[in-house]
């Protein structure tokens, strides 16, 4: 539990630090985006992803090939997610995550887009249908069953800008999670994420 | 005007209250279950689906093959006849399916499985009543469990059915052997796949006399292929039907992710080790044997065992001439037929 504490602690103070660095440049609400989208992998699970991302750091690089000139852009971003997903066929499988980490990100002059995301900070919560707890000869009805995990993933994305749209960009993320402790050990898991970005910034 | 309208409004709330109170009549849900519920104990949540008839409130607990199986992997074709007489419970044990918790590696033996089962029961009398009855049926690795469960407390079940199960895992290794010998040797006799129990020869020489951790695996999936090569030869039916619609009710990592993992913890303790033909005379539940004359898994030559050492004053042999580890696929109505007629008899 420490050294998620320390984690958490470090996230927080890299957060602060990252702030006073371009605070003076950009607003809060230049620097956040957020997205929504589904999650899920089609067959067991289907879901719904929330999420954001606010901006920590971004290197712009421009160069001149074949007369053209060409803009690659690195960020760095502080991720969240909340999902939500269930198998409907069963009601067995459902449940709530929620994860924080650090994202890079690189887009291309044409707006293209390919990202990593580790989420060391994650915590899965199952939903099961009507449970009852046995204990000895005493059987009970258990209130709002289900199951807390630690969840860290990692995810990789590719997306695209989209130039003076609402929906600012969209992605496709393949999400691997792991789930523990599950059973006598972990367990892990794939779903895919796809949706769209947004973002409040002011009009220029 | 406001008066009829208030008084029609009246007459609509008390129509929705009757018909709702109506509808949750129990005797109307118990003729045909279709409920999921789970059973917390020791640290797992294990997902119990319960379909078919129960207005008698008989309830058919149903423990699945693996170690690390799934529950609902039973159902169709000849299930779906059972389920119209009694109600089938479909469980997830421990460490297989859609089952999830949190323990340590000592949480997952047999003995723990076993109090599970009877947890299960314990769930079903609370939420179908007290006057609820069981039989249980084990199919493969399940059968183990069953005699396990059967062993601790044997009053609560009418009646055992064994499918293809083993109660001997420790001689299991040497009846592998023999029975690749004896069928190898029929199947180059009449010019069936040849080359294949040619095969099965050269692995017989080259596995161990004694027991040996990574030669049973290796024996026990040669004995799936041997069953594919029978089928191909048709001496085992084809399964009919089967659900087509299990792929959507399992997560397929998850499920080989715990079939992995129960394996690995529950095999070292069973296989090669644990037997309990001495402790079958303790048994004296009517039972019910059924057994796949190709059984190439669990060899023909355990039901015999199983029947010979059972103290049960009722108990009966089936064996299907078509079918081999699965006479529920293969052979369904006959299957069906056996088992609602036991269920009849001993209820």
């Amino acid at each position: 539990m420490r050294k998620y504490i320390f984690a958490v602690l470090c996230l927080f103070a890299l957060s602060l630090n990252a702030q006073d660095k371009i605070s003076d440049t950009t607003s809060f609400l230049d620097k956040i985006e957020f997205k929504v989208g589904y999650s899920g992998n089609l067959i067991w699970n289907n879901g719904l992803n929330l999420g954001a991302e606010y901006l920590w750091k971004e290197k712009v690089k421009t160069k001149t090939r074949k007369d053209k000139l060409k803009t690659i852009t690195h960020q760095y971003l502080f991720n969240g997610n909340l999902t939500f997903s269930n198998n409907f066929s069963t009601e067995t499988d459902a449940g709530i995550f929620t994860n924080y980490g650090l994202m890079w990100r690189r887009t291309n002059t044409k707006g293209r887009q390919i990202s990593i995301a580790l989420n060391p900070l994650g915590y899965y919560r199952s939903f099961l249908p009507e449970t009852y707890e046995v204990k000895g000869d005493d059987v009970k009805k258990v209130f709002l069953p289900g199951r807390s995990y630690y969840a860290p993933s990692l995810s990789i994305g590719l997306g695209k800008l989209r130039k003076d749209k609402k929906l600012t960009a969209r992605y496709f993320n393949i999400n691997l999670m792991y789930r523990t402790p599950y059973n006598a050990g972990a367990a892990p898991s794939i779903s895919f994420q796809y949706g769209y970005r947004f973002n409040f910034k002011k009009k220029k | 005007m406001q008066k009829t309208a208030i008084y029609k409004l009246k007459i609509v709330l008390i129509a929705f209250i009757v018909l709702s109170i109506s509808s949750c009549s129990k005797d109307e849900d118990l003729g045909n279950l279709s409920d999921t519920i789970i059973v917390r104990h020791k640290n797992a949540d294990m997902p119990a689906y319960i379909h078919g008839n129960g207005s008698e409130k008989i309830f058919l607990i149903t423990l699945h093959g693996g170690p690390g199986g799934m529950g609902l992997s039973f159902r169709g074709t000849a299930f779906n006849s059972i389920e119209n007489t009694c109600a089938v419970v479909y469980f997830d044990q421990r460490g297989s399916g859609m089952a999830q918790g949190n323990y340590s590696e000592d949480g997952i033996t047999i003995d723990i499985m076993a109090e599970d089962v009877l947890a299960l029961v314990k769930v079903i009398r609370k939420k179908y009543g007290g006057d609820s009855r069981f039989f249980l049926l084990g199919h493969s690795w399940g059968g183990t469990l069953g005699i396990a469960t059967l062993l601790k407390n044997q009053d609560e079940f009418l009646g055992w059915i064994q499918v293809d199960g083993t109660h001997n895992p420790r001689d299991l290794y040497l009846e592998y052997i023999a029975n690749f010998e004896r069928v190898a040797a029929e199947q180059i006799k009449i010019g069936n796949s040849i080359s294949f129990w040619e095969s099965v020869n050269k692995l017989l020489v080259d596995v161990d006399t004694e027991f040996n951790r990574d030669d049973i695996q290796r024996l026990n999936n040669k004995a799936f292929e041997a069953e594919k090569k029978l089928r191909s030869d048709n001496l085992i039916n084809r399964p009919r039907g089967g659900r087509d619609d299990l792929v959507f009710k399992y997560n397929l990592l998850t499920f080989y992710w715990n079939v992995l993992n129960t394996q690995s913890k529950l095999d070292p303790g069973i296989q090669g080790i644990l037997s309990y033909t001495d402790r079958l005379p303790e048994i004296k539940t009517p039972s019910l044997i059924l057994w796949g004359k190709h059984d190439m898994v669990v060899p023909t030559v355990l039901a015999q065992e199983a029947y010979d050492n059972l103290g049960s004053n009722i108990k009966k042999l089936v064996i299907f001439e078509k079918s081999g580890h699965s006479p529920f696929g293969g052979e369904a109505d006959l299957f069906a037929e056996e088992v609602i007629l036991f269920i009849d008899q001993n209820k």
